[in-house]
C-alpha cells in the first residue's frame, strides 16, 4: 500500500472546494432566477415583441351608379436581403428578379451591393401571381410582402377629380385627400415575437386587432356623361391648341356635380411624373376672368335693384369713356337702340356698363358676393381657390365698368356654373355637390347631407334672365348659336375675356367660355365650358359654345330628360325709336 | 492475468469479459448518462431550425459524435490502465505531433480559430482536446515515480513535468487558443498539487503565474477581443451591443426560465436566437430558459456528482500512477465546467469552452468520454493488485 497522505488530505480539500464552487453556482442561479427573475423575463419580453400595423383596406371611389371609379387590390411589394446574397450569386440573382419583374437588372444589382443593410425594395405593386410564383423558387435572400395598390379600372376617367395616393396609401389630392379619413378605414395592429434577426419566432404568442376596411365615397357624377365631357373637351383644346379647358355638368335643382373633366387630364398610374398643374383640379384651383359670362350678375343686380326689365331700352353706342378709359364693344357699329334683352343677347359691353352704372359699385359687389364669388365652394377639395373679388372700395375708376362684363375680377369654373345653375334654379343657389354619399360594408347607402340652398334673386327675375339667355342662342343676332340642340330650349351666354397670363405678367390671349342651362323653361342641367389661351379660334361662342352642344346633348339623353315641347315667347332685342 | 487451469463454460467466459462492467462506478455512469441526454435535447432545442427553416443537421452529427465517444470511453474503460501506463508516451508524442500539424498548412482555421486539421474535406478534428488527456498521462506517469518510502515528486521530476506540459501549452497558445491553454494550466496545476509536491513549489508557481499574468497584461500580449470581454465582464453595460452583448443576453436568458422554464422546445429567447453559440459555448442557457431553475440546478448537481465520483476514485485508487490520472482528469472536467457555467450566469469572463457532455462537439465529446473511460478503467482495478 502506498502512503498518500498529503495527497489524500490535498483531494479532500479539492472535494470541499469544489462543492463551494458549485454552491456558489446554485447561490447565483437562485438570484437569477428566483429573485430577480421577473426583470429578466420582463426585458426578454421587451427585446422579443414587436408590433406591426396591418394597413387596412382602402374605400372604393364609384359613381352615381356604382361603378368603381378607384379600387384597392392586393399586391406584393419585392424586396431583397443583401446580407443572404453571396458576392458571387448577385448577378444571377439580379437577372433572374429582372425577368421575372420585367425590370432593368442594373438597379437590382446596385441595389444587392448595399450589404449594409437587410431590406432593398425592388420592385412595389407586383401582381400576387408574379410574386407568388417568384417567392416559390425559393431564391435566397428575396422575400415578398403583402400590400395594397390603387386600380383605377377605367383609366384616365375622372382622374384629377379622384386624385392620387401616396406610395404610403395616403390621398394627397382630389377625392382621394378630401376624404382621406373616411377612405382610409382603420389600420389594425398585430404584436408578434421575433428572433434577433428580426423572424417571427415559432409558435409563440401573437395579438391581433383587425383591420377596419375603408368606406366606400359615391360620388354624383356619372360615368358615362364624364366620359363626353373628357371626350369633348380633349378634343376641342387639341383641335383649338388650347392651353388647357374645362366642362362642368351639375343638376340644376341637386347642384349635383354630374361632370367635371380638364385637359389635359392626369395618369394616376404615373401621377409622379405629372407637371403640378395637372395634379389639382383645374376646374377648381385655377382661377380666370370670366367676360360676358359674368354679365348675368350684372343684369340681375340691375333687374333687382335698378328697376330694369328686359324691355328696358338702352342707347348704345360702340364706345363709351368710364373714368379715365374709353371701352369697346367686340365689334364697331352705329349707334343702337337696344332693350336689356337685346344688349345680353348680343353681348354688348356698352350696354351692360350703362346697366351697371345704374347698379353702383356696392350694389355689383354685393351681388357678385351673393352668388358665390370670393370665396370657396364647400367641397372641402384640396386646393381649391376663392377667386379674386376685390372689395369695391378699392376698385379704380373704370372698374366699376369692367367688373360688369367680367374684366377685373377672377373666378373658378365651379364658381361660374354655381352662378348659372342659380339662374337656372330659379333664384335658388344650390352649393355644389361632388359626393352623393358613403356606402359601408354591408352595402347601407348613407346619403350625404343635404346641400345648403338659399335664394339669391327673385324667381321673377332668373325666369327673366332664362328668357333672355335664351335670345343669346335662338335669336339671328345671339352669339351663342352653335350651342343649339334641336328640340330643346337653350339658355346661355358666351364670354370671350381677355387673360391674364400670370407667365408673362400681363394680358395675352382668351379665356373663352359658354355656360347655359336647359330646358330653359324647365331647367335641369347646367353645362359650364372653358378654353384658356385657344389659338384657332378664340371667341366663346365659336369655341366652347360646340363643346357645350355636344356634352349637353349627351347629358340630356343619358338622364332622359325630354324637350318641353314649348316654343319661346318672342323677345325684342331692338327698341322702337 | 490468471492462468486458467480449468476449461471455464461459455457463460462464464462471456462474463468473464463483461465482469469490468459491473464494476464500474455506477454513480458516475450514470450521471455522464443523464447529463448527455440533456445535452442531446438541448442541442436539438437550439438547433431545431435554422433561419431559413430547413433543419441544420446538426442533432444527427451530435447522436454520431456521441456513439463514437462512447465506443472511445467504452474500449478505454476495458483496458488496464497501467497498460496505458507503458503506452503514455507513445500517446503524448503523438498528441503533440497533431499539434504541430496544426501550426503547418494543413491546419485550418474554423470559426475563427486555427485549431483544426481537416480530413477528407468531411472529418474535422480538434488535435488541441487529444492534447488534454495526453498531458495528464505524461503528467501522471513523470509524478507517480517516486522513491521508495517518499510520498512526494523529486525536485527533478517537478521540473521535468513542468517541462511536458509547457510545450502543449505553447503550441495551443500559438494557435492561438487561451481557453485550452488554460485547461493545460489547470490540468498541470492540478496533478501537481494533488501529487503531494511540496508547498514551496504551490506557493513559487502561483508565484509565477501572477508575474505571467501582470506581463501578459501589461505588454498586451492578449488579442484585442479576449481584453474586451474581460472588460465587458467588469462593466457590461460598457459596450451592450459588442463584447457585452454575449453575456447580457445569456442573463436575460436564464433568468427569463424562472423556476419551471418555459418547457424544452419552449423558449422564446432560444428560438429567437438572442444567445450567439447556443449549441456549443452557450448551452446552459437552453437549459436556464427551457428547464428553469429545476434544470439548471439538476445539471449543476450531475456535474457535481462527476466531478465528486471522480475525486473519490482518485482518493480510493491504491496506485499513483492512476490517482494522479484521475486527479488530472477532474481538474481538467472541473476546469471548463465551472469556467463554462460561470461565464453564462455572468461571474466569470467569457472564455471559448464548452460545457463536457452537455455542448454540441466533436473531438471534445470524443475527448470527454475517454476522459470517462480513464476514470473508469481506473476504478474497476484500484483494488485488483496490492
Amino acid at each position: 500500500m502506498l502512503r498518500l497522505g498529503s495527497s489524500h488530505r490535498r483531494i479532500n480539500a479539492g472535494m470541499l472546494a469544489m462543492a463551494f464552487v458549485l454552491s456558489l453556482f446554485a447561490g447565483r442561479l437562485v438570484q437569477l432566477q428566483g429573485l430577480d427573475s421577473k426583470v429578466y423575463a420582463d426585458r426578454a419580453e421587451r427585446q422579443r415583441n414587436t408590433e406591426a400595423v396591418v394597413p387596412a383596406r382602402r374605400g372604393t371611389i364609384s359613381d352615381a351608379g356604382g361603378n368603381v371609379l378607384a379600387m384597392t387590390a392586393d399586391a406584393r411589394t419585392i424586396f431583397v436581403d443583401p446580407t443572404m446574397v453571396s458576392a458571387d450569386k448577385r448577378q444571377a440573382v439580379a437577372a433572374l428578379l429582372s425577368r421575372a419583374l420585367n425590370i432593368p437588372p442594373g438597379p437590382i444589382l446596385e441595389k444587392l451591393g448595399r450589404t449594409e443593410s437587410q431590406y432593398q425594395v425592388v420592385a412595389r405593386n407586383v401582381e400576387p401571381g408574379v410574386a407568388s410564383a417568384l417567392i416559390s423558387r425559393k431564391i435566397r435572400g428575396v422575400g415578398s410582402e403583402p400590400t395594397y395598390r390603387r386600380v383605377y379600372p377605367d383609366g384616365k376617367l375622372a382622374a384629377d377629380l379622384i386624385g392620387y395616393v401616396g406610395q404610403d396609401g395616403t390621398g394627397l389630392g382630389g377625392i382621394e385627400a378630401a376624404w382621406n379619413s373616411t377612405l382610409r378605414g382603420q389600420d389594425g395592429r398585430q404584436s408578434v415575437e421575433q428572433g434577433q434577426k428580426g423572424h417571427r419566432i415559432p409558435m409563440t404568442r401573437s395579438s391581433q386587432q383587425a383591420a377596419v376596411p375603408g368606406t366606400e365615397v359615391r360620388l354624383t357624377v356619372d360615368r358615362d356623361i364624364q366620359w363626353e365631357a373628357q371626350r369633348a373637351i380633349s378634343e376641342q383644346v387639341a383641335k383649338t391648341q388650347a392651353r388647357s379647358g374645362t366642362v362642368i355638368v351639375m343638376d340644376v335643382r341637386t347642384g349635383h356635380v354630374l361632370a367635371l373633366a380638364n385637359a389635359p387630364g392626369l395618369d394616376l398610374e404615373h401621377w409622379e411624373k405629372a407637371p403640378a398643374e395637372s395634379l389639382s383640379n383645374r376646374a377648381l384651383a385655377e382661377v380666370f376672368e370670366p367676360g360676358s359670362t359674368n354679365k348675368v350678375i350684372t343684369a340681375a343686380a340691375a333687374m333687382e335693384t335698378a328697376g330694369v326689365r328686359p324691355e328696358t331700352t338702352f342707347v348704345v353706342p360702340d364706345r363709351y369713356k368710364c373714368a379715365d378709359r374709353v371701352l369697346r364693344d367686340s365689334h364697331p357699329h352705329p349707334v343702337q337702340h337696344l332693350t336689356f334683352a337685346g344688349v345680353l343677347a348680343t353681348s354688348s359691353n356698352v350696354g351692360t356698363l350703362q346697366a351697371a352704372e345704374r347698379v353702383g359699385k356696392q350694389g355689383l359687389y354685393d351681388f357678385m358676393r351673393k352668388f358665390g364669388f370670393g370665396r370657396k365652394t364647400g367641397l372641402g377639395f384640396p386646393g381649391e381657390a376663392a377667386g379674386l373679388l376685390p372689395k369695391p372700395e378699392t376698385w379704380s375708376g373704370s372698374q366699376v365698368c369692367t367688373v360688369a362684363f367680367g374684366q377685373g375680377v377672377s373666378v373658378t369654373a365651379m364658381q361660374m356654373a354655381s352662378v348659372y345653375q342659380t339662374i337656372a334654379n330659379r333664384g335658388v343657389r344650390v352649393e355644389p355637390q361632388l359626393v352623393a354619399g358613403t356606402v359601408d360594408g354591408r352595402k347601407r347607402f348613407t346619403p350625404a347631407p343635404a346641400a345648403e340652398r338659399h335664394r339669391v334673386i327673385s324667381e321673377r327675375t332668373a325666369r327673366e334672365i332664362a328668357r333672355m339667355l335664351e335670345g343669346v342662342t335662338d335669336s339671328s343676332e345671339g352669339t351663342g348659336a352653335a350651342a343649339r340642340i334641336p328640340g330643346y330650349r337653350i339658355a346661355g351666354k358666351t364670354g370671350t375675356a381677355q387673360r391674364y397670363d400670370s407667365d408673362r405678367g400681363g394680358y395675352h390671349g382668351y379665356t373663352a367660355s359658354f355656360a347655359g342651362f336647359t330646358p330653359a323653361d324647365d331647367p335641369r342641367l347646367v353645362t359650364l365650358v372653358v378654353l384658356q389661351d385657344p389659338k384657332k379660334g378664340y371667341y366663346g361662342g365659336d369655341v366652347a359654345a360646340p363643346v357645350f352642344r355636344d356634352v349637353t346633348s349627351f347629358a340630356l339623353k343619358t338622364r332622359k330628360i325630354p324637350p318641353t315641347g314649348t316654343a319661346a315667347p318672342p323677345l325684342r332685342i331692338h327698341a322702337a325709336r | 492475468m490468471t492462468s486458467l487451469t480449468r476449461s471455464p463454460s461459455l457463460a462464464r467466459r462471456v462474463a468473464g469479459v463483461a465482469s469490468p462492467v459491473w464494476r464500474m462506478d455506477g454513480w458516475l455512469l450514470a450521471a455522464v448518462a443523464a447529463l448527455t441526454v440533456i445535452g442531446t435535447l438541448l442541442v436539438w432545442s437550439s438547433t431545431r431550425a435554422s433561419l431559413a427553416g430547413a433543419p441544420s443537421g446538426l442533432l444527427q452529427r451530435h447522436l454520431l459524435n456521441l456513439c463514437i465517444g462512447l465506443g472511445l470511453g467504452g474500449a478505454i474503460a476495458m483496458v488496464d490502465h497501467r497498460w496505458l501506463r507503458a503506452y503514455a508516451p507513445l500517446l503524448y508524442a503523438l498528441a503533440m505531433l497533431g499539434l504541430l500539424l496544426v501550426l503547418t498548412p494543413a491546419g485550418e482555421t474554423i470559426n475563427g480559430s486555427h485549431s483544426w486539421i481537416v480530413i477528407g474535406g468531411a472529418f474535422q478534428f480538434q488535435p488541441s482536446e487529444f492534447a488534454k488527456p495526453a498531458l495528464v498521462l505524461g503528467l501522471a506517469l513523470l509524478l507517480a515515480e517516486v522513491r521508495e518510502d517518499d510520498v512526494r515528486p523529486r525536485d527533478f521530476d517537478v521540473w521535468l513535468a513542468l517541462g511536458i506540459a509547457a510545450i502543449p501549452m505553447g503550441l495551443v497558445m500559438l494557435q492561438p487558443d487561451l481557453g485550452t491553454t488554460l485547461v493545460l494550466v489547470a490540468i498541470t496545476a492540478g496533478v501537481l498539487i494533488l501529487s503531494g509536491v511540496r508547498m514551496r513549489w504551490i506557493a513559487g508557481l502561483a508565484g509565477v503565474a501572477v508575474v505571467a499574468a501582470v506581463i501578459v497584461w501589461q505588454f498586451q500580449l492578449l488579442e484585442a477581443y479576449q481584453v474586451n470581454r474581460f472588460m465587458a465582464f467588469i462593466d457590461p453595460s460598457l459596450d451592450p451591443r459588442g463584447a457585452g452583448y454575449n453575456s447580457r443576453q445569456a442573463l436575460i436568458t436564464i433568468g427569463s426560465g424562472e423556476v419551471f422554464g418555459k418547457g424544452l422546445f419552449n423558449g422564446g429567447q432560444t428560438t429567437g436566437k438572442f444567445v450567439p453559440e447556443q449549441h456549443t459555448d452557450f448551452v446552459f442557457t437552453v437549459a436556464g430558459e427551457e428547464l428553469g431553475f429545476v434544470g439548471a440546478a439538476a445539471i449543476v448537481g450531475l456535474l457535481g456528482v462527476v466531478l465528486l465520483r471522480g475525486l473519490k476514485i482518485a482518493r480510493e485508487c491504491e496506485d499513483r500512477f492512476g490517482a494522479l490520472v484521475a486527479s488530472g482528469i477532474v481538474c481538467w472536467l472541473a476546469f471548463q465546467m465551472f469556467i463554462n457555467v460561470g461565464m453564462t450566469i455572468g461571474i466569470m469572463p467569457i472564455t471559448g469552452l464548452p460545457l463536457p457532455f452537455v455542448s454540441y462537439g466533436g473531438t471534445a465529446t470524443f475527448a470527454n468520454f475517454i476522459a470517462i473511460g480513464l476514470l473508469q478503467a481506473i476504478h474497476i482495478r484500484e483494488r485488483s493488485y496490492g
